[in-house]
């Protein structure tokens, strides 16, 4: 369906805890321009697999090649400050603000590894260094109207409802300039209307030209905006497809109803 | 001119014009003076667990190093205290650096016991390398400091010579007030860009911190270096004013007690390091006198301390001053900013 090169290419990533082994031999592709999502039940691996493609965690086995603006490279082992420079941003299924900070600096925050002023410029606020604090500040509001924050700029982050607490850390993502998106369970805690502005919100981030990975249990959101899709359980992919197909993929029904369910 | 802004030059000139006053005798510039170093101690420290959340229960080591780096380069060479400044401001970011470097994958309480194993380490090397400290017996005798621009003078006309040399209390209130306005500024303004939100992002959450592009242990390292800078040229004012240094000096109690100062002014708020530091030593001062009157030892003042900070604990957990990342309201981009979202009606 479409001719060009995936962005991200997970390659047999697996992720042992212990004895525990989270991910296993993990194979997909995500292709620019298309909205991927990740699903599967409860503990079937799915954060642990943004985090290593985020480079929380360096995968047990496998390869990550992320095709950077620069060219595609095997990413396995970089450092989550890394990757992010390299194009991928991410939220949290627990949302992580800097919750103390303002709604602005927190997407000012996002900013830093696209600038690059000193201490030097910072104590002599020199010109180039407040014509950069400018750019971020322009940057950062460009962001905030972008999720609709723009009018809470001044509120402290930890003020803000759920729901704008997660357009919030989207915001902050988006700011980090990235390729790729990973949202982990955006629409969690958000009532039918945020859910609704939601859905809105991520086709206008893939018109920015930003590819969205995303984890969602709200099957309607998933089934609804998401092109592709990759079934985790267990650990391992038992499906990976359009959404119609994963519909009706016996093995995606038992995983999530019990065995016996398929059949019924 | 806001009333704020106001205010704070009136209190400005206020302190300035202390040592004018009929009754301004040596005891209290000098209180006054080690309100101001403490000042400087309290804002330094401030960077590692206010600003970047790192508790650091060592930072007395610092101090210590600047004091005896001033204190052996005058005795030792005859420097100029204005050569010594950013020599020994180097010296305690190296020292800070290695301090740092090998402890950045340790966090909370391990952390703190290093910083705390640090301070000791400086105090036990003080006391024993006797070929460099001379020990226990101390540094006595250090110059003064004075200001030396004989050459300039000179140059102009053979029969001047500005030269001062500092005696008694006054003109060292007056350095010691230009170090805590200079320190300030600089770290409002610090606070106030991107190395500022970086620790700010740091001291919130390090993995979001790192998510957003922040490389974490780089800038923990740039906040031990400044922090430890500061610190040590608090030192090298101490050495040349007291004009006399010892290893007990530089003692836990000193690191307890500026760390009481930030947690009651508010951790990660300048403002409340200075608040912080002029509530505790001039509570000291008063226990000083108080005490022995009510037959205890001066030294029971910690216990106050201590007192004071469980009250602080139990009532104001953030301190007098909680707010974080204030100075970044107040920059002139955020005020254009804040006023034109406001002509638009947006907020
Ligand atoms: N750091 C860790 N150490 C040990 N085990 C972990 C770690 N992180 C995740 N796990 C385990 O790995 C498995 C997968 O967890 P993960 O969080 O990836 O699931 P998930 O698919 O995101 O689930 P949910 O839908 O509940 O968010 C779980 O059994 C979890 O307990
Ligand atoms: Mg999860």
């Amino acid at each position: 369906m479409n001719a060009s090169a995936p962005l991200l290419k997970v390659d047999g990533v697996s992720k042992q805890f212990g004895g525990l082994m989270a991910l296993s031999e993990v194979s997909f592709e995500v292709l620019p321009g298309r909205i991927t999502g990740l699903i599967g039940p409860n503990g079937a691996g799915k954060t642990t697999l943004f985090n290593c493609i985020a480079g929380v965690y360096t995968p047990t086995k496998g390869r990550l090649l992320f095709d950077a603006a620069d060219g595609a490279r095997r990413t396995n082992g970089f450092k989550p400050e890394r990757m992010t420079a390299l194009g991928i941003a991410r939220t949290f299924q627990n949302i992580r603000l800097f919750s103390q900070l303002t709604v602005l600096d927190n997407v000012r925050i996002g900013r830093h590894c696209r600038t690059s002023q000193g201490l030097f410029g910072a104590i002599f606020r020199t010109a180039a260094q407040v014509a950069e604090e400018r750019r971020i500040v322009d940057e950062a509001m460009r962001w905030l109207s972008f999720v609709g924050l723009e009018g809470k700029a001044f509120f402290q982050s930890s003020a803000l409802s759920y729901g704008d607490q997660r357009r919030l850390e989207i915001a902050r993502a988006l700011a980090t300039g990235p390729r790729l998106l990973l949202l982990d369970e955006p629409a969690a805690g958000m009532n039918p209307q945020e859910t609704a502005s939601l859905v809105g919100l991520i086709h206008a981030i893939m018109k920015e030209g930003v590819t969205v990975v995303l984890i969602e249990h709200d099957m309607k959101l998933v089934m609804s905006i998401c092109e592709h899709l990759v079934v985790l359980d267990h650990g391992m992919k038992i499906a990976e497809g359009g959404p119609r197909d994963i519909r009706e993929n016996p093995q995606v029904i038992e995983a999530y109803l019990g065995r016996g369910a398929a059949h019924a | 001119m806001n009333t704020k802004t106001l205010l704070r030059n009136a209190l400005l000139l206020a302190v300035l014009a202390i040592p004018l006053l009929p009754f301004a005798g040596d005891y209290l510039l000098h209180v006054l003076t080690l309100i101001m170093v403490y000042m400087v101690l309290a804002m330094g420290l401030n960077v590692v667990p206010g600003l970047c959340g790192m508790l650091d229960l060592g930072f007395v080591g610092f101090y210590g190093v600047g004091a005896y780096t001033c204190g052996l380069l005058t005795m030792n060479y005859e420097l100029s205290l204005w050569l010594i400044l950013p020599i020994a401001a180097l010296n305690g970011a190296v020292w800070g650096i290695l301090r740092g470097a090998p402890t950045l994958r340790l966090t909370g309480d391990y952390f703190a016991i290093v910083t705390f194993g640090f301070s000791e380490l400086v105090v036990l090397f003080l006391t024993n390398e006797i070929w460099l400290t001379r020990g226990p017996l101390g540094l006595p005798g250090i110059a003064p400091a004075s200001i030396d621009l004989s050459w300039l003078s000179k140059a102009i006309n053979p029969e001047w010579d500005w030269y001062w040399e500092f005696i008694g209390e006054k003109p060292y209130f007056y350095m010691a007030f230009v170090m805590v306005v200079g320190v300030f500024f600089m770290m409002r303004r610090i606070e106030d860009s991107r190395i500022g939100r970086a620790w700010f992002a740091i001291r919130e959450d390090d993995l979001a911190a790192a998510s957003a592009g922040i490389d974490v242990q780089i800038y923990k390292v740039i906040a031990y270096a400044v922090s430890a800078a500061i610190g040590a040229v608090a030192g090298s004012f101490l050495a040349r004013w007291t004009m006399f240094l010892s290893p007990d000096m530089f003692k836990f109690w000193e690191s307890f007690l500026v760390l009481c100062m930030i947690v009651l002014g508010g951790l990660g708020n300048m403002t409340g390091a200075l608040l912080g530091s002029v509530v505790l030593i001039a509570m000291g001062e008063l226990l000083r006198e108080i005490l022995p009157r009510l037959g205890m030892p001066a030294e029971t003042r910690f216990i106050v301390y201590g007192l004071i900070m469980v009250l602080i604990m139990r009532f104001k957990p953030s301190g007098f001053l909680p707010k974080i990342a204030d100075a970044a309201l107040h920059n002139p981009i955020i005020v254009e900013l804040r006023r034109s979202l406001k002509a638009k009606g947006v907020v």
